[in-house]
């Protein structure tokens, strides 16, 4: 501890405790700087080019625009106001939007419920935990392949709604299911990567808080939501933030499955910066909505900053 | 006596409560492994019988007496065998040249304090603030300005700085003890040998759990794999997959077992290595 606290950067997020270390010759540094740079050197060329300058050429790229004659004209907003009024994009806020709000609570909800499910005392629950936790190894794009065969009018989800005697759902051809019908794929690999952290969060109360807790005859129930709940706080928080990101940029079911239709129902955000910049060669435009969805999760992610330092 | 009613009238209660927690444990655990095992069986079934059995439902949908390897064996007659290929090509690169930058990197962040550590640390935060899937269509523009589009190069490169990867190894590294460091050095040690001798044998946990990470981003990448446009050479696993979905007639058969190819080498690997992942997840998730 005294280690980390003697080393930490100002900048670190996790708070640190302790005063200095009362080391103040450091005669083997004299060129530390140079030496760390050379180390670093590799890695902050890769982030600068490969994530860091990408954002920058969006961001400059959204304020031109090419005509078809090859001239390339300074626009300011422009393409931001053009976008504004596009229907088609307006639809795409919508739909992530809706989806957002959504499941990122569904789905925390079903990590949580999971993650206190698992934690109890039962038989096998080791084995069924792992179970849950399997499908985080299978690839967006490979759920999306595999439920695409789930979702046919004669696959397998059909046949078990007919073993409750509810008739054919048309699953990804109804702009009423279609967006719940991703949901429904996401969820299969996410939720169990979310119960981790929440299994985690669970595992570190001390055991004497429910002891405690019985001795007063307090229920399982009330249990549940005045101590676990309150102190997975920190986790959840994560888990949230960390999810609404990594769905907002939800990108190979849409363009597996539903080409963003029926009706546009399913057009989320980065299924509509993909068609707009190859499919309707919209390269500028696109660019701008690259930089608001750039935006929207780095505000999102500052948020998740702000939630974990305070609660330090 | 008010406490020994409670405790008498408890007992049986929490049977009925451990009975009934034991039993959604195992309908909920079933349902998720539902979609992998049918998957599983329909690869071992010819690609005709896929919808069979489930008119009505029977043991038979989530069983067969008669297994086949047919359609792995066929797998080699199409472009998914290569594109499997191609990805672990892709995979197992990026784990070993990203584990040496990423490694580095934190090694530069966590063994020396020098003016402008702070700002070199917010660059590597701030490149994980931007996720890669939403800056890739301007950075596949970029790429095909330096025609790295379809090359193995191209699809590799993005993989290679992990901020998440190199937050974690920090972690690691900055638990390592000066007071080692400072003994190694008076003996003579340069800083490379501090680095390789010292820092990398004692986190060979953070190691795996990083690599573990690099490999991940690689064998689940779909958005860029896309965007790089690749052609038969160059195509990886998901996009042939999905290309094979999309087809006129599809043989259900051969895309289960792709399937099936595509999800248990990451799953092998993540269940050999189930504890340094979880220790990965967990500190770069929480902390």
């Amino acid at each position: 501890m005294t280690i980390q606290s003697t080393r930490a950067g100002a900048r670190d997020t996790r708070a640190r405790t302790g005063s200095p270390g009362p080391r103040a010759r450091r005669p083997l540094r004299q060129h530390p700087a140079l030496i760390a740079l050379a180390f670093l050197a590799p890695a902050l060329v890769a982030l600068i080019v490969l994530r860091l300058a990408p954002a920058a050429v969006a961001l400059w790229d959204s304020l031109f625009r090419t005509s078809l004659l090859g001239g390339t004209q300074f626009v300011g907003a422009g393409n931001y106001l053009d976008l504004a009024t596009n229907p088609d994009f307006q639809n795409a806020v919508g739909v992530t939007l809706l989806f957002t709000i959504l499941i990122n609570p569904l789905q925390v909800a079903t990590a949580f419920l999971l993650a206190v499910l698992y934690t109890r005392r039962a038989a096998g629950s080791k084995l069924w935990r792992s179970l849950v936790i399997l499908p985080i190894a299978v690839p967006p794009a490979v759920s999306a392949v595999i439920w695409s065969v789930i979702y046919r009018p004669d696959g397998l989800a059909n046949a078990f709604l007919d073993l409750f005697g509810i008739p054919a759902q048309p699953f990804l051809t109804s702009p009423q299911q279609s967006l719940a019908s991703i949901m429904v794929l996401l969820s299969w690999i996410g939720v169990g990567y979310w119960m981790m952290f929440l299994i985690a969060g669970i595992n570190d109360i001390p055991g004497s808080y429910y002891e405690a807790a019985s001795l007063d005859g307090a229920s399982g129930w009330r249990q549940l939501w005045t101590i676990t709940f309150p102190l997975v706080r920190r986790p959840l928080a994560f888990v949230l933030v960390a999810d609404t990101v990594s769905n907002l940029l939800v990108f190979a079911p849409v363009q597996i499955l539903t080409k963003g239709g029926p009706e546009g129902s399913t057009n989320l955000l980065m299924y509509d910066i993909f068609t707009r910049a190859y499919t309707l060669g919209d390269l500028n435009t696109a660019q701008a909505e690259v930089v608001i969805l750039v935006l929207i999760t780095i505000a999102i992610v500052a948020v998740q900053f702000r939630l974990l330092k305070s609660e330090d | 006596m008010a406490m020994q009613l409670a405790g008498t009238r408890r007992t049986p209660r929490r049977w009925v409560m451990r009975a009934f927690t034991a039993f959604a444990a195992a309908v909920v655990g079933l349902a998720f492994l539902i979609p992998m095992w049918w998957s599983f069986v329909n690869s071992l079934r010819p690609g005709d019988e896929t919808f069979s059995y489930l008119n009505p439902l029977s043991w038979q949908t989530f069983f067969t007496l008669t297994p086949t390897f047919e359609n792995y064996a066929a797998l080699f007659d199409t472009d998914l065998a290569r594109a499997i290929g191609n990805s672990l090509f892709i995979s197992l690169v990026t784990v070993i040249v990203g584990l040496a930058i990423c490694a580095t990197a934190a090694f530069g962040l966590a063994a020396f304090r020098f003016r402008g550590r702070g700002l070199m640390f917010s660059v590597i935060i701030l490149s994980f603030l931007i996720p890669f899937d939403a800056i890739a269509i301007p950075l596949a523009d970029m790429f095909r300005d330096w025609n790295l589009q379809n090359t193995f190069f191209g699809l590799i490169l993005p993989g290679l700085g992990n901020g998440m990867a190199i937050f974690l190894l920090r972690t690691f590294f900055l638990a390592i003890p000066e007071e080692l460091v400072e003994a190694a050095r008076l003996d003579g040690l340069g800083w490379w040998g501090v680095f390789r001798r010292i820092y990398l044998p004692l986190s060979v946990p953070a190691l795996i759990g990083a690599g573990l990470m690099l490999f991940l981003f690689q064998w689940q990448a779909y958005v860029w794999p896309l965007l790089m446009g690749t052609d038969r050479d160059h195509i990886v696993g998901p996009v042939a997959l999905s290309n094979l979905q999309g087809q006129f007639a599809v043989d259900y058969g051969v895309l289960f077992a792709a399937s099936m190819i595509l999800i248990l080498i990451p799953l092998a690997i993540i269940l050999g290595f189930q504890r340094y992942f979880i220790q990965s997840v967990s500190t770069t998730g929480i902390k």
